[in-house]
């Protein structure tokens, strides 16, 4: 260790502090978001025409980004396998790599308010099961570049009916 | 000595790893078994055809199996119920496509077509879909079923014109789209305006309706007013069917001749409004109605698996069996080609685009895929409504290439 000078160590040093540099910068860079908006909601028929939407950012430009909810193992949704997550939302991204989406009607019913559907091809909403309350997390994926993003959504219990 | 041990140890199992990793296909076709993805819709607004359409895939899978496989491989059905919502068919997409065992898929959505291609660029993957003929217009990985919607449309506006003289009439007949407001519901007028327009058919402004929309009075009425003589109808059934209650109370089919494209009445929209749908003309690439319930591949499949009687069949099942033919076929030129271990997704492309002229048993035309065509067909039937029962009012007949009119 003495037959080192301090000029290599000097050296030695100024490397590091540039790779760890690089590094922080190419973190900083990749650094992907996702949040959904509004971040709490509770099911109602509202969602049809005002759905939850996400905004995502750090991902390719003009990529194609899936959103999905992770499902805890006590909830299950209509088709949808155990250990599977289920697709809410997907879009592209704009040439920054920022999304903004939303959920399609389709979406809502199926997997938010788990409706039957008629022969006729209409909700069945007799033979509905309303997600349960509760804060679930959702994953981002960028299906070219594999980036992930996390966030969460709350769905809370419906406000007490006004008698 | 322990130390040489290992080290020869070591020294095999790198090797099996080198083996594995350059001969993939092998690794893939485990015991001789790939796998076919099916994106489709079980539940949903449009399950009425979609479901039927993946049981006969499943049941003609299945019977192949029975039979010990095709070429000695043999195929596993994957069927994930996407409920007509893209996001989770893209989700299902990610999580399922990854498995290499998975040699060709199936969609049943258009607009998920047109966002898949993007994904897909560049790959081998044989993906069926129903008719976008923009899959024509830039050969790739997607295959529709049949001929495109364009070209079913440019040989719907030949009978119309057939129809028009027939009926004495003099000047140019008016044709309108009522379909979903979405890329499925314009895609037919991409190329097939052009070929109407050159054939002197006036082609009025589309009218598109969200998809579960549950009256279509507005729309009707809208048609009417405009002074249209034929509407081409889009949907999965039973769209048309609603469309066509609606029509017959107000009292618009006495005037106006109304055409289903491919996904209009089956045994669904006879059970649920017959009288409404009298005089109902539907194009299609399929066998339908009695036909269909008769033929006797179609019926053998049903009551062997289904255990229903044949009345009980919806025809859309005989479209999922003629995709059936035609994945299986590929799957044999692949495993003849190169052998039952080693069918690829990238073989079963090459195979897929050497099947052209396959014989579907009258269920659905002889194929036309190949390295120049997607199309899955060239023919198209024309059908109508009559005593509550979907009759043919030709034969096949071949379709026109509107694909080649758009401008892409």
């Amino acid at each position: 260790m003495k037959g080192y000078s301090r000029a290599f160590w000097g050296a030695v040093c100024c490397v590091a502090i540039l790779i760890a540099a690089q590094w922080a910068g190419t973190a900083l860079a990749d650094e992907t978001k996702l949040e959904a908006v509004p971040d709490k909601t509770a099911l109602s028929p509202d969602l049809i025409k005002n759905p939850v939407q996400f905004k995502a950012a750090g991902f390719g430009p003009q990529e194609i980004v899936m959103v999905e909810m992770v499902l805890p193992p006590n909830v299950k949704i209509k088709t949808i396998p155990e250990g599977e997550k289920v697709g809410l939302a997907f879009g592209k991204t704009d040439d920054k790599g920022n999304l903004e989406t939303k959920m399609a009607p389709t979406a809502t019913l199926n997997w938010f308010f788990q409706v039957g559907w008629t022969p006729e091809g209409q909700p069945n909403l007799k033979e509905a099961k309303p997600l349960p309350p509760g804060k679930y997390e959702i994953h981002a994926t960028g299906m070219t570049s594999g980036k992930t993003a996390k966030g969460a959504l709350e769905i809370v219990a419906p406000p007490p009916k006004k008698e | 000595m322990k130390c040489r041990c290992l080290r020869w140890t070591l020294a095999m199992f790198a090797m099996f790893a080198l083996c594995l990793a350059l001969h993939p296909g092998a690794a893939e076709a485990k015991d001789n078994q790939v796998s076919f993805l099916d994106l489709s819709d079980f539940t949903g607004p449009v399950a009425g055809l979609a479901l039927p359409n993946s049981i006969g895939i499943e049941d003609y899978l299945k019977d192949i199996n029975a039979a010990g496989g095709v070429e000695g491989v043999k195929i596993n059905y994957i069927g994930v119920d996407t409920r007509y919502d893209v996001a989770r068919a893209l989700s299902a997409f990610k999580s399922y496509a990854r498995d290499p065992s998975v040699v060709a898929m199936e969609i049943v959505s258009t607009p998920l077509g047109k966002m898949l291609e993007a994904l897909m660029r560049g790959q081998k993957f044989v993906c069926m879909v129903p008719g976008d003929g923009e899959f024509q217009a830039h050969i790739g990985n997607f295959f529709p079923w049949g001929p495109t919607y364009q070209d079913a449309f440019a040989a719907t506006v030949d009978w119309i014109m057939d129809d028009w003289k027939k009926k004495g009439k003099t000047g140019s007949p008016s044709v309108a789209v009522l379909s979903w407001d979405n890329a499925y519901g314009r895609e037919m007028l991409r190329g097939g305006k052009e070929y109407a327009e050159k054939k002197g058919l006036k082609v009025l402004p589309s009218e598109l309706f969200p998809t579960g929309t549950l009256k279509y009075d507005v729309y009707l009425t809208r048609l009417e007013k405009a002074g249209v003589n034929y509407v081409y109808v889009g949907g999965v059934d039973p769209t048309q069917t609603n469309i066509m209650r609606d029509a017959s109370r107000l009292g618009l089919t006495k005037n106006i001749q109304f055409i289903s494209d491919y996904w209009g009445p089956s045994s669904l929209g006879i059970s649920l409004h017959p009288e409404a749908l009298e005089g109902m003309v539907i194009v299609s690439y399929f066998l339908r109605g009695p036909e269909a319930q008769n033929h006797p591949l179609l019926k053998r499949l049903w009551t062997t698996y289904r255990k229903e009687p044949p009345e009980k069949m919806n025809e859309a099942y005989g479209m999922g069996v003629g995709v059936g033919i035609a994945l299986v076929a590929a799957i044999k030129d692949a495993a003849k080609r190169v052998g039952p271990d080693k069918v690829t997704r990238e073989e079963v492309y090459k195979s897929n685009e050497n099947i052209t002229g396959l014989s579907r048993e009258g269920i659905v035309g002889p194929c036309a895929y190949s390295p120049t065509s997607r199309r899955g067909s060239e023919v198209v039937k024309f059908y109508k409504v009559t005593g509550g029962k979907i009759l043919p009012v030709t034969d096949w007949i071949k379709t026109p290439d509107a694909v080649s009119l758009h401008k892409w």
